[in-house]
Formats: C-alpha cells, structure tokens, sequence
C-alpha cells in the first residue's frame, strides 16, 4: 500500500473477523478501488470502456456533420457540460456513500434565486455568490442531517427537501424571475480564461480538486467505505454520521456552485430553474460507472458521463434529428451504457 | 476490455442516428438553399405542433430547408438555450424562436448577433428592456397582442356574466410574457365592472393536470364562483374535467385562450364558453417566410400582428 493510506483504515479493514466474509468482500472491495491493488487494473480498464464509448460517440458525430469536431463547438460542448457535470460531481460522492439526493436541481433554484436577490441588493458578486453557496451548502446540511441523525432514507429525506426548497424559492421571488446582473458577475458564464469559456475552466477546477480528494483524502476513502458497508465502515472507526453528513453538504455546495454558473449564462435566476436536473445528474454519474449500490465510482468516470450526454444533445442537435427522437437517443445510451457497465463488473462476481 | 459491448453502443448510435438521417435527408443540406431554424418551446403542445406546420408548408413553399427544434418541457430556458448555441455552431441562416423566458432569451440572441445570424421573434416577445441592455438586436417580431386577447377575452366575461359575479383566474407560469399580458388585458378590463370580483388567480403552470387539480381546489373554497378565464386551454381543459366531477357543467363560464381543436369541440359541446383564438400555423409560416427574405437581403416589418379573435 502506498503511503498516503490513513492508518485509520488500515487497521480498520484488518480487524473484521467478527464480519461475514460476503461484508468483508464488500469493504475490501471498495477500499480497492479507492486504494488500487487488484482492482485497480480493472476499475481503469471500465473507465476505458466509457471513454471509448465517448470517443466513439464523437466520430460517429464526426461522420454525419462537418459542424461537429471545430473548436468552436467543442468549446460550446464543454461549456453546455459545466452545469450537470459539477452537480454530478457532488452526485457522484453521495451516490459512492451509498446514498442519492433528489434535491439538487430545487438547491439549484433556491441558492439561484438568493444569490440573485443578494446581486440586486447592489452586494459586491463574491459576498453574493458565498451567499448562494452558504444556501446549497445549508440544504445539504439538513438533507445530511435528516439521513444520519433523524435515520431517513436518502430517497425519502432529499424528495422532501426537493419540494422544500422548490417552494421555498417560488415563496422567495413569488414565482418571479430575478434577472439583469452587472457584466462583472456575467463574465463567470461569458467571459474566457486564455481561450477557455470560464464554466468550463471551473468545472476543471472542481474536477480536479474532486478527484484528489476522493482518491487522496480520508474523505473520500470514508464515502468509499462507507458506501461499500456503512457498519463495517462504523466498527473500523469511520466517523459515519459527521463524513455522511459532509457528503451531502458538499453536494449541496456543488449544486450552489452550478446555480452560479446558470444564473450568470442565463442573466436571470428563475424558481423554477434546474427542474429534472437530478436525473440528467444521476444518468452522468451511472454513465461513468459509478454504481447506485454504491461504495464503487470515481469522479472521471462521471465527467466522461456528463461528456456523453452533452455531446449527444449537442450533435443530435446538429445533425437535426427531431426533438422527440433526441429523448429516444439519450435514454437508450443511458441504458445500453450501464449494461456495458455491468457487462464489465460480471467476471468479477 | 469488452470491444463488442463498445461496438453495440456504437451500432446504436449510428443506426438510429442514420435511420433519421436517411428518412430526412431531402430537407437538410440541399445546396444552396437557406436552412432556416425554427425553435419552438416544446413540441408536446398542439400551439407548437400548428405553428411547425404552418412553417413547413412555408419552407416547402420557398424551396428552404426548416429544422425545428425545441425541448422537452416548456419551462427549460436553458435547454432551449443549449439548442439555439447548437444551432449557431451549425450556422444555419437564420433563427425563428419563440422565447421559454422572455428575459432568459436574451444572452443567446446576443451569440447569434455576434455569429451574423438574423434572429426572428414569434409569439413570445423577448424582453426590450432586458434586449436594448445586452445590445441585441432582433429582426423582427412576429406574433399576436396578447394583451389584448386578455382584453377580449375580459370583454366576453363581463357580457355572459351581466356584470356581476365572481370569476377565478388560472395563470400560466408566473413572469411569462405571454402570460401576463393577457392577465393584464383581462384585469383591466374585469375591473371596470365593480361587480365583477377575481376571488382566487393562481398559476397553474400551462399544464393541463395542473389545471385540473389547481382549480378543483379553488372549488373547494369559492364553490359559488360564476366563471373561470384560464389563460391557455390547456389548463381550461383540465378545469373543464374539474367542474364536470363537481356536477356543474355549463354552471360555469370557462373562457379559454388559443383555440385549440379540444377547445372548439367543447366549445360545440357547451362545455366551455369561449376561447380567443390565436393562429399559430399563420405565425410559423411568416416566420419562415421573412427569414428567406432576410436571407435574401430583403427588408421586413419590424412587427407583424397575427389576428386574434374570440371563438364563441
């Protein structure tokens, strides 16, 4: 093992006679993954498999319309991506603990609308954007909260606060749009680092912090475990309730951080913004390989996900297929790529 | 590695993305001819699904080739933002959108501006205030007075109802354009008649369930209400159900808005009182129709009024 492996969890996953060996399994394997050793190999050889997939995607696209591979459309691509990537992100944590949350496209309306209204209030754009954070942060904190310490189901806490926070934020604006912002704050949706749209360059940002986090840090070798089995998790020393807790609160962040993003492209933040956004978050993250079971997924994994389904609305788009075929498309890719997903985790079972 | 898993998702993908092609493959990329994009706000709403047709006939007319394109739910400003991005990237020649947001419309115009693609407005203004801001410039607009289908419609109400009562307002979605046009026209015009009382205004989003549901609570608490003015028919259509699981069929003036064929056959069946009438496929087809003069370095009015009239 390598050095930056907690001792916590070294002694942790060593002391379980008292578990099945079924359980035992399970923790092994989601500290692997988290860890490298067997697994390792395998775990990047799926994430080939979905890389691929994109890759393929992109020539297929390639062939049917010369408005497809320009730089300009990649850019335009990437930046449609910013969105559902850096909620799936979040998603993604949660969905690796062994969780879900419902909520997020309502945490995207609610924190949209209070960084709004902080904007309109004439406060300069980073105390209102840490505003809209604060929020998305809140919200997460209370799904967590309800899930750890009041003992709901992940589904049934977060489809609660879905509806809170939805009504929460047509109460806050009385179902009106907020719109018109200085260019300073629309530079975060308009504006271009070098030549990179600045969505784009922050959804860099968060996947890269993601990644280390989740690969490097007792955090997120936590939600691993955590997700992999919460009680042999518990009986190793894992603080579950605090790290499960943070999970969806960095969640709700994350969703605050796309309500930035959209409010600043749109110029407008409305209440009823972000509506279905969990499901094209969900599909992004179980695209990439992360299972709903959870404890197994990495945040590339998800990005490539969220790649695939804006490549293809974009080039769908493109090409001119109708609307009604579009949504055909997208739900057979959703579903053939989790049975490749699932093709590739059957050997090992 | 699994290469056939790859190669099925693949074979996937190009037959369905091929078979489409070939079914359409007459319409786009016939050289030399303007390929005109239409976006609509959803292609599940049969105003929508008349105003493509009054556009394809159009294009067929004039030898242009038409995409339409539009997204899943009505409200997805962003989505239909995505599309429009998508379609500046495809370059086509010009854009004919009918707006989701009228505000949140306004930073794509800006990119079709800067692409040198003209943009046509239809039914749904885009925000001036919010236009003139940003610097975007539209062509043209195209559509029907809103408020004063609101006016109309206010007019019917106070006549059927002989100047007294008591009326519920169902309202689309809040900050809609559109929407709140009518509801302005029909406000104005209700308010003159100082026996005329709006006991209950709520939105009830365009959707047709929506309908249903809002105003058979509204029911509930104003069960003497006289008539109902919903501002889409949708939404009529849903109350109509409402009222007639109340047994009060015919007992309540339901005015509607854009005539749409559930809406006139109601109408013939007494269910509903009226509906104002706004002519989708006629929008469509001038659309289309100057964005080929546009193309063409032709000049077009910078407003063109579709006709409005009530259906009773």
């Amino acid at each position: 093992m390598n050095e930056d492996t907690p001792p916590t969890v070294e002694r942790g996953t060593g002391n379980l006679p008292v578990l099945a060996s079924e359980q035992r399994g399970q923790v092994a394997r989601a500290t692997g993954s988290a860890f490298g050793g067997k697994n390792f190999l395998s775990h990047y050889a799926r994430q080939f498999g979905t890389f691929a997939g994109l890759v393929g995607l992109c020539v297929v696209l390639w062939i049917l319309t010369p408005h497809f591979l320009t730089v300009s459309n990649l850019l335009n691509v990437a930046q449609q991506t910013a969105i559902n990537a850096i909620i799936a992100v979040g998603l993604t944590f949660v969905i690796i603990s062994g969780g879900i949350d419902l909520s997020v496209g309502s945490i995207v309306a609610l924190s949209g609308v209070v960084l709004a209204s902080l904007l309109q209030r004439g406060l300069p754009y980073p105390v209102a954007i840490l505003g809209g954070l604060g929020v998305g942060f809140g919200c997460g904190l209370v799904n967590g909260v309800l899930i750890t310490f009041g003992r709901l189901p992940p589904f049934i806490a977060t489809l609660g606060l879905m509806s809170v926070a939805r009504g929460g934020a047509l109460l806050y604006t009385d179902g009106r749009p907020i719109s018109g912002f200085g260019p300073a704050f629309r530079w975060l949706a308009i504006g271009e680092v070098v030549f990179l749209p600045v969505p784009v360059v922050v959804m860099a940002i968060v996947y890269a912090i993601a990644h280390v986090v989740l690969r490097r840090t007792p955090f997120g070798r936590y939600a691993y475990a955590i997700g992999g089995n919460e009680e042999a998790a518990l009986l190793s020393g894992v603080p579950v309730r605090f790290h499960k807790t943070m999970v969806y609160a960095v969640c709700g962040a994350l969703s605050a951080l796309a309500a930035v993003i959209l409010t600043a492209r749109l110029n407008s933040a409305q209440p009823i913004a972000g509506m279905n956004y969990e499901l094209d978050a969900i599909a992004a993250t179980v695209i990439g390989g992360t299972s709903l079971m959870g404890g197994q997924g990495s945040v590339i994994g998800t990005l490539i996900g969220a790649l695939i389904m804006g490549v293809l609305r974009n080039g769908l788009n493109l090409v001119g297929v109708s609307s009604f075929t579009q949504q055909l498309v997208i739900g057979a890719v959703i579903i053939v790529a989790v049975l490749m997903d699932m093709a590739f985790k059957q050997p090992k079972r | 590695m699994k290469p056939p898993q790859i190669l099925l998702l693949l074979a996937a993908l190009v037959s369905l993305a091929g078979c489409n092609r070939s079914e359409k493959s007459a319409v786009p990329g016939v050289a030399g001819q303007p390929t005109i994009a239409l976006v609509v706000k959803t292609l599940n709403n049969p105003f929508f699904i008349e105003m493509q047709k009054g556009a394809e006939d159009a294009a067929k007319k004039l030898g242009a080739n038409l995409i339409v394109q539009a997204a899943e739910r009505e409200i997805d400003v962003e989505r239909q933002m995505q599309i429009i991005e998508n379609l500046i990237e495809r370059k086509v020649s010009a854009l004919c959108i009918t707006p989701s947001g009228s505000r949140e419309i306004v930073p794509v115009i800006v990119k079709a501006n800067k692409a040198n693609i003209p943009v046509l407005i239809v039914d749904t203004r885009a925000d001036e205030k919010a236009l003139a801001a940003a610097g975007g410039k539209i062509a043209t607009f195209i559509g029907s007075d809103n408020y004063d289908g609101g006016k109309i419609a206010g007019a019917f109400m106070t006549e059927k109802l002989g100047g007294k009562g008591s009326v519920i307002v169902l309202e689309g979605i809040p900050g809609h354009e559109t929407g709140d046009a009518r509801l302005r026209g029909f406000r104005e015009t209700i308010a003159k008649s100082p026996n005329i009382k709006i006991v209950a205004s709520q939105p009830a989003n365009w959707e047709r369930d929506q309908g249903f549901n809002v105003f058979q609570n509204l029911l509930q608490a104003n069960p003497d209400v006289n008539g109902l003015f919903a501002c889409s028919d949708l939404m009529a259509l849903g109350a109509l159900e409402a009222i007639a699981a109340a047994g009060k069929t015919g007992k309540i003036v339901v005015v509607g808005f854009d005539a749409q064929p559930e809406a006139r056959e109601a109408i013939k069946q007494g269910r509903m009182a009226a509906t104002v009438a706004q002519f989708p496929a006629r929008m469509g087809a001038t659309a289309v129709e100057y964005a080929v003069r546009i193309v063409r370095g032709e000049s077009v009015p910078a407003f063109t009024p579709v006709a409005i009239e009530l259906v009773k």
